[in-house]
């Protein structure tokens, strides 16, 4: 169990918002799908806490950076299903540049540019 | 809503239900065994509870799903405790009621803007005459002031209230008229409900005979029916066309029936000299008050210049007409409402003291809830929720009674207050009483709750039966600063209403020169449009008086224009040959009154004699005559052919303002050029307010001012027997004469001196009101105090008793500590009120803002009440049988 703690990367502050949004950028999903869909797509490293994942969905809802609607399943079970809204998608953008800005400030500390030099 | 909401929860709880059935199923697909699958993805979604509380918080509505929860709780906690939640409701019901009342007149009366289109720009323009700022004006100063300003864009002269026989049908009835300029609803910005006001040149002779009906005249006399307008009305004979009724909220002036238009010409109305009449005015748009006032002063300037001698010295004043309308209530309202204010911070302070007896029964609670994960934060806003519904369910309370003391003002106009707003239970009223009460609840209850979210877990987890000591001490200083501070507060309440008291009593017994007992004062007025010469009038007058002094029961009966205490008019004289007049210029209250007016109001002579026959002959024409020789003998020196001057009784102040120490008797003195033979002195009378001094006056005799036809004339009666009792045969008596002729402002003179005093009784009662509750509310809050102490040691009262200790040492040991709150407390309070009550010196007559014998006696009662209170917990004290007191927990 210990185990299985240290391999899950923290997320940081911010990032789950933009990985839910980026998920829905994929097409509709249920709060379950989004959170395999985290997991899977980052080959197990990112767990996504259920404690964290739906007071994130309620919130970007209530933003209304993304849409709900009850659905019914194969087997006959209602989901609640999220998809982006117009918003929703320019917010994406942004935050995706953000966090390329980001990525890319940190990336340049970790590897001492030879710009330095100059 | 609530539906919305759970419909709302029902949907996270279904989320979060497919959420774990979805990750069950994967674990299934993955091969595990069923029990266990659902189990582990459980697990792996953690605290449910949780996860809904925190997705709940995002839909922002997280506080009012609070405050219900809160509100919900505090109910069940109110409701299973009554007896605490009646005394705290009924206590705060007191304070918020009280508060509400006194804030409904202020609304009405301060806050409220007049009931009048643009209200800000609606002025009166009034004579300044040195250190009088606001005094009557004369026609031939405002027509100067109407044509050659420049910054009022209306304005409109206007008598005050005259009394008129309406005749007709039914009983003859006095009416209370204004004549007005025909504009006086457009400067003013009031439109009628039915019809039109007054036309332009409608205040034109000839053209005047229409009238504007009051509400309340328009309800009596024509039922209400809109058939009213083109109907006539008659007055003093004459008729008059109905053009429109005023609605019901008009009440400007206040309590006039009829507005008739005003001949809008010298000759209708006065010259320069004499002052008669108000004016109110309508300010320019944008236009300031300063403005108006540098504007029509320079005119007033300009007016002195031209005529010395009626204008030299005087000016004009501009003043907001609400300001004006409001100038003699507002400090006494704003006394009130401070005093009601410290009522509701005693009322405050005693549910204070509940609360936190309270704390202490429900320190477990506390506990329970801190463990439980109950942050500070959250249990501060639950015990708020709770004080904070209690003083709304008082504020509930107290309104209820509020309405009922408000619909009873709105039902009488006695209140010394101006009408021109009436009084409402409206919103503005309803909204102070709500944020009264959350500041209130937020005020009493911030103490005790800060108090009982002060748990520390440790301590009182350890502590399992003994309440946290540190804690206690803590909440005994709370209780403690409490009780001085409810002492304090009292103390200067009571010695504001002793004060008051004494001013009352100082009033009720202060000489004022009459002996009012058994005089009786009728109002009358002679129409001129009947009674047309001197002559007619005189000779009606005098068999009335005939009639009346014959009736049984009637010891003396004479007649006079005005009566002490109530609007007078004034003269200025100077002594005969003074040196500079202007230097030595003395103001006169003039009366004009028939000889046994003296005997009647009991004003003793000191000198000379009352008027001869002659002189009352005399003073028919007088004026007259001694106009037409002086024109005939231009060098006429005043000391010759005495013959030809008026006589005069004048006021011992009088005598010694126009001659010092001299005898006056014989003496001659001008007023407005006519020379004046003084024939005897009488006694002062305070004529304008029972709190000033004496007034100087000068009588004349009644014929000397027989045609003033507006004014009523008053007859007043010694009786013999109970004054009301004459009434019926008085007004018979009257009506033998002439059946038109109505009587009205039937009152004793003991009325008219109580009249005099309305302010002062107004306040008196209801500062003693106030005192009282805060006495009460103050003892209260004492006894509640030292029961809990005393409950709080009886388990150390029972161990010293079992030691040895004798009853006097309990009572030193319980007693000391009250007295000594209540010392502390009085000291503060009497400071307090030293500072305080100089803002009440305005209101007191004959006592000083610092009364020592008045502090020292409140003070005395304050500190009996407060040691009666502590005593009677003490006596328990001194009773406590060791052996139950030891056995107590």
């Amino acid at each position: 169990m210990k185990q299985h703690y240290q391999n899950r990367i923290e997320l940081l502050q911010g990032t789950l918002d933009l990985l839910i949004l980026q998920t829905l950028q994929w097409g509709a999903q249920h709060g379950y799908g989004i959170s395999q869909a985290i997991r899977s797509r980052s080959g197990d490293a990112l767990q996504v806490d259920t404690g964290s994942l739906y007071p994130a969905l309620h919130r970007l809802e209530h933003q209304k950076w993304i849409k709900a609607d009850w659905k019914t399943s194969g087997n006959n079970q209602r989901v609640r299903v999220y998809q982006l809204t117009a918003a929703g998608k320019k917010q994406l953008l942004s935050e995706r540049s953000r966090w390329q800005q980001i990525s890319e400030a940190i990336a340049g500390i970790l590897s001492p540019a030879k710009e330095n030099e100059t | 809503m609530s539906f919305f909401w759970r419909r709302k929860q029902q949907e996270l709880n279904e989320e979060i239900d497919a959420h774990l059935r979805m990750a069950a199923g994967d674990r299934l697909a993955r091969g595990e065994n069923p029990g266990r699958a659902a189990q582990l993805a459980r697990r792996e979604l953690g605290n449910a509870t949780l996860i809904h509380e925190t997705t709940r918080d995002q839909w922002g509505w997280r506080w009012l799903e609070t405050f219900l929860q809160d509100a919900r709780y505090a109910l069940r906690m109110l409701r299973k405790s009554p007896g605490f939640t009646t005394v705290a409701v009924l206590t705060l019901a007191l304070g918020i009621g009280a508060n509400t009342g006194i804030f409904s007149i202020v609304e009405a009366v301060l806050l409220r803007p007049l009931p009048f289109h643009d209200p800000d720009r609606v002025v009166r323009i009034l004579e300044a005459v040195k250190d009088l700022p606001y005094t009557s004006i004369s026609g031939e100063d405002y027509f100067d002031w109407e044509s050659q300003n420049r910054t009022l864009q209306g304005s409109s002269i206007a008598t005050f209230t005259q009394n008129y026989n309406a005749s007709g049908a039914g009983a003859p009835e006095a009416v209370a008229v204004v004549r007005t300029e025909a504009n006086f609803f457009s400067v003013l910005g009031a439109d009628p409900l039915l019809g039109r006001a007054f036309a332009s040149g409608e205040d034109q002779v000839g053209k005047d005979h229409v009238a504007v009906l009051s509400y309340g005249f328009w309800r009596r006399h024509f039922a209400g029916s809109a058939d009213a307008l083109g109907k006539t009305v008659e007055l003093n004979y004459q008729p008059y066309t109905v053009v429109g009724v005023m609605p019901r909220w008009f009440n400007y002036p206040e309590s006039i029936d009829v507005w008739i238009p005003l001949d809008h010409t010298v000759q209708g109305t006065s010259a320069r000299g004499n002052y008669s009449y108000m004016a109110i005015g309508r300010l320019k748009q944008g236009i300031t008050i300063q403005q108006a006032q540098s504007d029509l002063s320079a005119i007033a300037a300009h007016q002195s210049q031209l005529y010395p001698d009626t204008n030299k010295d005087r000016n004009v004043s501009v003043i907001p007409l609400k300001t004006r309308i409001t100038q003699g209530s507002r400090p006494q309202l704003l006394m009130l409402l401070g005093a009601v204010a410290l009522v509701l911070l005693l009322a405050c302070a005693n549910v204070a003291n509940l609360l936190l007896a309270r704390a202490a029964r429900r320190e477990r609670e506390m506990v329970l809830r801190a463990t439980l994960g109950a942050s500070r934060m959250r249990i501060l806003r639950q015990l708020l929720t709770e004080s904070v519904l209690l003083s709304l369910a008082g504020a509930g309370l107290g309104l209820v009674g509020a309405s009922w003391c408000i619909s009873f003002a709105q039902s009488t106009t006695w209140l010394p207050i101006p009408h021109t707003n009436p009084i409402s239970l409206n919103m503005t009223v309803l909204a102070f009483t709500v944020g009264i009460s959350v500041v209130v609840g937020v005020l009493f209850g911030l103490a005790p709750a800060l108090e009982a979210s002060r748990v520390n877990l440790a301590e009182a987890l350890k502590e399992s039966t003994r309440s946290v000591a540190s804690s206690a001490g803590w909440r005994g200083k709370l209780r403690d600063v409490l009780v001085i501070s409810e002492i304090a507060v009292s103390l200067g309440l009571l010695i504001g209403a002793g004060l008051l008291l004494r001013t009352f009593a100082r009033m009720r017994s202060a000489d004022i020169g009459v002996r009012p007992n058994n005089v009786l004062t009728i109002a009358i007025a002679l129409p001129d449009t009947k009674y047309k010469t001197l002559p007619d009038r005189r000779a009606f007058y005098d068999r009335l008086l005939t009639r009346v002094q014959a009736l049984p029961g009637i010891e003396d009966a004479a007649l006079a224009q005005t009566l002490p205490l109530e609007e007078d008019h004034s003269w200025g004289g100077y002594p005969e040959g003074a040196p500079d007049w202007r230097a030595s210029l003395v103001q006169l209250r003039v009366n004009f009154v028939t000889p046994d007016y003296f005997r009647v109001m009991g004003i003793p002579f000191r000198g000379g004699r009352n008027f001869s026959s002659q002189e009352i002959d005399r003073a028919l024409d007088s004026v007259q005559q001694y106009a037409e020789f002086t024109k005939k003998h231009p060098s006429f020196q005043f000391g010759e052919h005495r013959e030809f001057f008026c006589s005069a009784v004048l006021s011992y102040a009088a005598a010694q303002a126009l001659w010092h120490n001299q005898d006056p008797i014989g003496k001659v003195f001008v007023s407005g050029n006519i020379p004046v033979q003084v024939v005897g002195v009488v006694g002062d009378v305070k004529e304008e307010d029972i709190r000033t001094g004496a007034t100087p006056s000068a009588y004349f005799p009644m014929t000397q001012e027989l045609d003033n036809s507006f004014y009523a004339e008053r007859i007043v009666v010694k009786t013999k027997m109970v004054p009301d009792s004459a009434v019926s045969a008085i007004r018979a008596s009257v009506q033998q004469l002439d059946n038109s002729l109505s009587l009205f402002s039937v009152r004793t003179m003991q009325q008219v001196v109580a009249e005099n005093m309305e302010d002062t009784s107004l306040q008196t009662t209801l500062l003693s009101i106030f005192a009282a509750l805060g006495l009460i509310l103050a003892a209260v809050g004492t006894y509640g105090v030292m029961s809990y102490l005393v409950t709080q040691r009886t388990h150390e009262i029972g161990i010293r008793v079992a030691l040895g200790a004798q009853p006097r040492h309990v009572l030193s040991l319980v007693m000391g500590h009250g007295v000594r709150l209540a010392g502390i407390g009085v000291t503060i309070g009497a400071a307090l009120a030293l500072s305080l009550t100089s803002l009440i010196s305005s209101f007191l007559f004959g006592v000083a803002p610092t009364d020592p014998a008045t502090f020292v006696a409140v003070t005395a009662f304050l500190l009996l009440v407060a040691l009666l209170a502590c005593y009677i917990p003490t006596r328990r004290a001194m009773r406590v049988d060791p052996m139950v007191a030891l056995r107590y927990e």
